[in-house]
């Protein structure tokens, strides 16, 4: 055992360096979907693969190292030697879903192995059926771009130049997917770098025993909390609208058993895996379940393999929530966002007062792929993300990127400079936010313009049908939308699609409202005049949601009136 | 003390708690003094002293030729959310931009985090129907009854500034200046931002924050900078008031009326400022400036003699130190500022065992209400400051002229109670702890600025100042294997002093996208010329003449389809095609040293924006800074516990003069606010200046 000193001496030192990687790859990334979605993960782990630290990037990579390291050491754990570089995409070999490629370096102090530096991006473009290698209705991996089982990249320092040709070939942006790979292997240097600098200082032994002690000490901080949790079982169903393939809506079921120091996240009940491009694998359910652990702890803890010990998830196999060969899954984020709503959904019951009501449901994707005057393929990607659901004691919050998430929006001004793209309008929209006592977050749109040629167009949205839940009384968010406009008028498009767009045509896209929390007739009156004097909230909905009335040229509140609607209206409910 | 016959120049330092100000002489002599700050009405300490001093010394206001200035109250009131009512003008369909910003949140696991409110409703953001491609194509022009209906609405709503920001005017301002022109005619004495006269750059949401945050702040930096004014002007002080800027320089009052937001970082500016006045005095280029003070350490780099910048940062937030990553705590500035990397690590920073009786200290701060327990203030929960009473570093008894007394024996027993009993360890092992744990969170500041850009820490020297600097410095230095400390004379007034040594200087900034047969000599050169004639007409009404202008010129590089530019110095004058080549190789090796790789050598470059910083007028003499005496003299030896290794010693008390050779730890150097740590392993002397240098052998 290494003293508590020295151990929150060297986590603090790993984080660091997971940090440092980090920042390392995103300033030399090529991909927006790693600029703008922070859609990456570095990672250190020690000599088991067990992970000792993380960068502070995408929670939902958070699970994926266990699963991966574990087939990277059935394959090569006899003969991993200093100088080597794996790489590996398949979902069906430890990946996540194939534009996720994980570069993974051991780490040797002369020939030992001491630890590994891991980090894993989200590329613009791995091959496959569309531009950008990600489409709801892809309905078999092969169409989701190139496999990469795991493979030596680089021996004892020497590239393996086959496998670069091999997937330059297979790519439609390869000198930005390779700009890319380059900046991972850096950062994967850069965290050999710091475990030298780390043992130079501490000494090899006391190196190796501190990161067992910190994975055994990150599994005592989060037992601690569970244990001072309510025993209890819950169960939550909750819905995507589509399979991908504008089939029917997909069933996501968690029963969540909180036992003593341990909690259970069972997912039986979820729907087969689907036609479409939205299942998942085992490691994304397991990550969702420890982010969403994460979240209703008091403490912060260290990201090492500790906080996995004291959860189980049952996930069975051939579920969307742990699809099976040949599943297609490129877009199955989705399903990490409706699985977050699920297992929040579950906790709720068991901790009203940790819980936030369900957001827009996650990022919406809307990718533009086509060629540019110069005949060099392009892939406009864009994200929307942004509003939370309301929270025990206050509002979601607008304008804030989903929790599960860290992305970030694209500026207008650099779309339009580098694509033949306008966006014509990208704001918040009022009466969307659910009704409570407090409001769910604003629903976010945004409209976009194809000025040359046409252009594949894949969109992934959802709540449309199935709303973000409201909490305690608090009314659900109002749903999404796609529009695709041309001259002669307008067409909705479903929530996930892939279809043609010809210049001059606009596509609209709003996301859905944030569900509310608690009773809307419990709003402070005051709070409703600000709403509605802001354009968050219209005069009528004031009225009819929270039985407020205001004069709407200076929003004063009618208290008298306000009082005998309220009255009326609770009456109404109790008949 | 008398000073005959010759000008003499003041320099202002406003912080949060205290206001330095320092008097200079033509020879260099120096005249100082730190009072507390006096909030709301700021210039109050400033002035009070100004005469205090000028009575001292025997000198009237008309021998002050220039006042230099650094002053807290644009940040200040974005913090406190005390700017004025302010108005927002945009083009249509885009209203929420400033609220919506990067959709980033600061902090990850934390479902009850808020996002700090936007300083414009959204009631009071209009929207113009107008719109210019991002090819500079007008697809819908303001009509003029749009336009008056806009300067309706700012009159109905009874808005005290207007920011306006559209889309595409970094390169297209034509209906930015139209409006601009019809508002300041229609309402004369409204305050207008135009975001093409604050910010040329694109990104919409980065130049309306900068634009809306200079609108709110503008007319609160007016007031103020007018009672300041106004004060001297009773002091008979006529010579210029220069206000200090993020990036660094002096700028003149008017102009830091007029664009506010570009003195944000006045107060965090000039210390690193005066670090850099001592790094030329001392002949030393490369530095490391760490800043401990009692909530967080900060540090910047200084390399070749010039200051690191960044080109953004966070304003508006109660969150410090977040992560640079994922930031989203506050409004994004986009504006040339000292790029200081900080961390919430300060003496005032709470040490505690959480559940599975883990040692933590921080982000948690007592701040100075209530303070450590030592000051005996109500704090209850022990901190890096009683840790380091019990380490021996701090003397107990009163410091700083008695406004903070330090009861020993609290700090013990609340470190004994809270980490040491629990974790069953020895009283000074626990305070070394929290120590050395301290220590590792500042070394992410220190490494941020540092080893994460690719430099070598051998080649810099530490320079330590702040109340908890120079204690923390020895061991840090250590750790990150810097070549020497330097601790400075007086410390505390650091800040003060970098302001008397900086001249005039202006940013500018033009976005463009030059890659291919485009990036040659020509449109880097026509940009250039274009910022140098109005930065020229400026200087000129500041009365400086052509050969009294440096100018500096710099491209924002990248290759193509990369997230982040690095900035590369164009040192040719005029610009020629093999300028443009050593661009490209200078871009190349910069991005190797910093990243540690070259990326594909085929993949094109381009310009992404050009820069211009022109400086007039800096100081080029000699401070004669006299240390200033401990308040109070202790006792010539305590207890000082340094770590396993040596144990508890018991350490000479020195007081800086009194180090005329180089002697070996451990010793204390007691200060007037601060000690100097000196541990066993290094050597310290002190230089003819009076700084004290540290080196470890």
């Amino acid at each position: 055992m290494t003293d508590p000193i020295t151990r929150e001496l060297i986590q603090n030192a790993l984080a660091c360096a997971a940090n440092e990687m980090a920042m390392g790859l995103y300033r030399t990334a090529y991909s927006t979907i790693v600029r703008d979605a922070l859609d990456f993960s570095t990672s250190l782990c020690n000599a088991e693969g067990e992970m000792i630290g993380q960068g502070v990037t995408i929670p939902l990579h958070l699970g994926a190292i266990p699963y991966a390291m574990e087939t990277l050491f059935n394959k090569f754990g006899d003969s991993m030697e200093p100088g080597d570089i794996f790489i590996l995409n398949d979902p069906f070999d430890g990946g996540m879903h194939l534009p996720d490629i994980f570069i993974v370096r051991p780490i040797f102090c002369g020939e030992r192995r001491v630890a590994f530096a891991v980090s894993t991006a989200h590329h613009l473009d791995v091959g496959g059926r569309l531009p950008g290698s990600s489409a709801c209705d892809n309905t078999e991996i092969f169409q989701d771009g190139i496999r990469i089982p795991w493979l030596k990249l680089y021996h004892r320092g020497e590239p393996d130049q086959a496998i670069f040709t091999l997937l330059e070939a297979n790519i439609r942006v390869p000198k930005l997917t390779m700009g890319d790979l380059r900046a991972q292997l850096a950062a994967c240097h850069m965290g050999d770098r710091a475990i030298h600098e780390i043992i130079d200082r501490y000494g090899e032994e006391t190196f190796i025993t501190c990161c067992d002690d910190l994975i055994e000490y990150t599994e005592r901080l989060v037992r601690a909390e569970i244990a001072a949790w309510p025993d209890g079982t819950s169960t939550f169903t909750d819905y995507m609208d589509s399979d991908g393939c504008d089939g029917p809506p997909v069933k996501i079921q968690v029963t969540i058993t909180v036992q003593g120091d341990t909690l259970t996240a069972d997912f039986t009940g979820t729907d087969p895996q689907v036609r479409g491009a939205i299942n998942s694998t085992l490691s994304y359910t397991a990550s969702v379940v420890a982010f969403c652990v994460r979240c209703v702890l008091h403490e912060d803890v260290p990201s090492t393999a500790g906080i996995f010990r004291p959860l189980r998830v049952i996930a069975p196999a051939g579920t969307v929530v742990n699809g099976q060969m040949p599943a297609a899954s490129s877009m199955r984020g989705v399903t990490g966002f409706r699985k977050v709503d699920a297992v929040f959904g579950a906790l709720a019951a068991l901790m009203p007062d940790r819980v936030l009501a369900a957001g827009e449901g996650g990022n919406s994707l809307v990718i533009f792929g086509g060629t540019d005057e110069n005949r060099e393929s392009y892939v406009y990607y864009e994200l929307l993300s942004g509003t939370w659901g309301a929270r025990p004691d206050r509002d979601g919050n607008d304008g804030l990127c989903n929790p599960a998430n860290v992305a970030s929006n694209i500026p207008i001004e650099e779309g339009e400079c580098n694509y033949p793209i306008r966006i014509l309008r990208y704001g918040l929209r009022c009466d969307t936010g659910g009704p409570g006592q407090f409001r769910g977050g604003m629903a976010i749109e945004r409209e976009w313009q194809l000025l040359k040629g046409s252009a594949t167009l894949t969109i992934r949205s959802d709540r449309r049908d199935h709303l973000p839940y409201g909490l305690s009384g608090g009314k659900p968010g109002s749903p999404s939308i796609n529009i695709l406009r041309h001259h002669s008028g307008e067409r909705i498009l479903p929530v996930m699609v892939s279809t043609t767009i010809n210049e001059g045509e606009r596509i609209y896209h709003s996301q859905a409202g944030g569900g509310g929390w608690g009773d809307p007739l419990a709003r402070s009156a005051a709070e409703v005049a600000d709403d509605v004097r802001n354009d968050r909230v219209s005069c009528e909905a004031a009225s009819q949601e929270h039985g407020v009335v205001l004069d709407e040229s200076t929003f004063e509140v009618d208290a008298s009136a306000t009082s005998d609607l309220r009255q009326r209206m609770q009456a109404k409910r109790n008949e | 003390m008398t000073s005959h016959g010759s000008s003499i120049r003041i320099g202002a330092d406003i912080g949060g708690t205290f206001t330095d100000v320092l008097v200079v002489s033509d020879q260099g002599q120096v005249w100082s003094r730190k009072v507390p700050s006096t909030p709301p009405n700021y210039e109050e300490a400033v002035l009070c002293t100004v005469e205090q001093l000028l009575g001292e010394i025997g000198r009237g206001g008309d021998a002050v030729s220039e006042v230099a200035h650094g002053t807290t109250v644009a940040t200040n009131a974005v913090l406190e959310r005390r700017g004025a009512r302010t108005a927002l003008v945009t083009t249509k369909g885009f209203r929420d931009v400033l609220e919506l910003r990067r959709i980033r949140a600061p902090q990850l696991y934390d479902l009850f985090f808020d996002k700090s409110s936007s300083l414009i409703d959204r009631h009071l953001r209009f929207e113009l129907d107008e719109r210019i491609s991002a090819t500079g194509e007008v697809l819908v022009a303001p009509s003029d009854e749009q336009l008056q209906r806009t300067a309706d609405q700012l009159i109905e709503h009874e808005v005290e500034s207007v920011a306006v920001c559209l889309l595409h005017s970094y390169a297209y301002p034509e209906h930015e200046r139209r409006l601009g022109a019809f508002l300041r005619a229609a309402i004369p004495n409204l305050p207008v931002s135009l975001s093409c006269e604050v910010l040329r750059e694109r990104r919409e949401y980065e130049r309306t924050a900068t634009t809306a945050v200079n609108a709110y702040v503008r007319p609160v930096m007016d007031q103020y900078l007018r009672s300041l004014r106004s004060g001297l002007a009773e002091l008979e002080i006529s010579g210029p008031l220069l206000i200090m800027q993020s990036a660094g320089g002096l700028t003149p009052e008017e102009d830091a009326a007029r664009r506010p937001v570009y003195a944000l970082e006045s107060g965090p500016a000039a210390g690193v400022l005066g670090a850099l006045y001592m790094a030329r005095d001392l002949g030393v280029d490369n530095i490391v400036t760490f800043d401990m003070g009692g909530t967080t350490a900060k540090a910047s780099l200084i390399e070749g003699g010039e200051i690191a910048y960044s080109q953004e940062y966070e304003v508006g937030s109660t969150l410090s130190a977040v992560n640079r990553l994922v930031g989203g705590a506050g409004e994004l500035i986009r504006a040339a500022t000292i790029d200081i990397a900080e961390v919430s690590a300060g003496g005032g920073s709470i040490a505690y065992l959480d559940r599975a009786r883990g040692l933590r200290v921080g982000p948690r701060s007592a701040g100075s209400i209530p303070g450590p327990v030592c000051y005996q203030r109500g704090g209850t929960e022990p901190t890096l400051t009683d840790a380091n009473v019990v380490l021996g570093y701090i003397r107990s008894g009163q410091l700083a002229d008695g406004q903070v007394s330090i009861d020993e024996e609290a700090a013990r027993k609340s470190i004994h109670d809270a980490i040491a009993k629990p974790l069953g360890i020895d009283l000074l092992e626990a305070a070394e702890g929290i120590h050395r744990i301290a220590n590792a969170r500042t070394m992410r500041a220190l490494r941020e600025v540092s080893t994460q850009r690719g430099r070598d820490p051998r080649q810099f020297s530490l320079l330590a100042f702040g109340g908890s600097g120079p204690i923390h410095a020895a061991n840090l230095s250590i750790e990150l294997r810097t070549q020497q400390v330097i601790i400075p004379a007086m410390p505390g007034l650091f800040s003060a002093v970098g302001l008397l040594c900086s001249g005039v200087e202006h940013h500018a900034v033009r976005s463009c996208r030059l890659s291919g047969q485009a990036m040659c000599a020509a449109p880097i050169s026509e940009l250039q010329d274009e910022m140098r004639t109005e930065m020229f007409a400026q200087f000129g009404r500041e009365g400086y003449s052509s050969d009294q202008i440096t100018w500096i010129t710099s491209a924002d590089m990248r290759f193509r389809g990369q997230t982040s530019e690095i900035r590369i110095r164009v040192e040719d004058e005029p610009i020629s095609p093999a300028t443009v080549e050593r661009l490209c190789t200078a871009f190349g090796d910069e991005h190797e040293r910093t990243y540690g790789h070259r990326s594909d050598p085929h993949n094109p470059l381009e310009v992404v924006a050009v820069r211009l910083i022109g400086r007039a007028g800096a100081f080029e003499g000699t401070l004669r800074i006299e240390p200033s005496p401990p308040s109070i003299r202790g006792s010539s030896s305590r207890d000082a516990y340094f770590g396993s290794q040596w144990g508890q010693v018991n350490t000479p008390v020195i007081d800086r003069r009194d180090l005329n050779e180089a002697t070996r730890g451990p010793l204390l150097i007691d200060e007037y606010d601060t000690t100097i740590v000196i541990p066993p392993m290094m050597t310290a002397n002190v230089d003819m200046k009076g700084n004290v240098i540290m080196s470890n052998d």
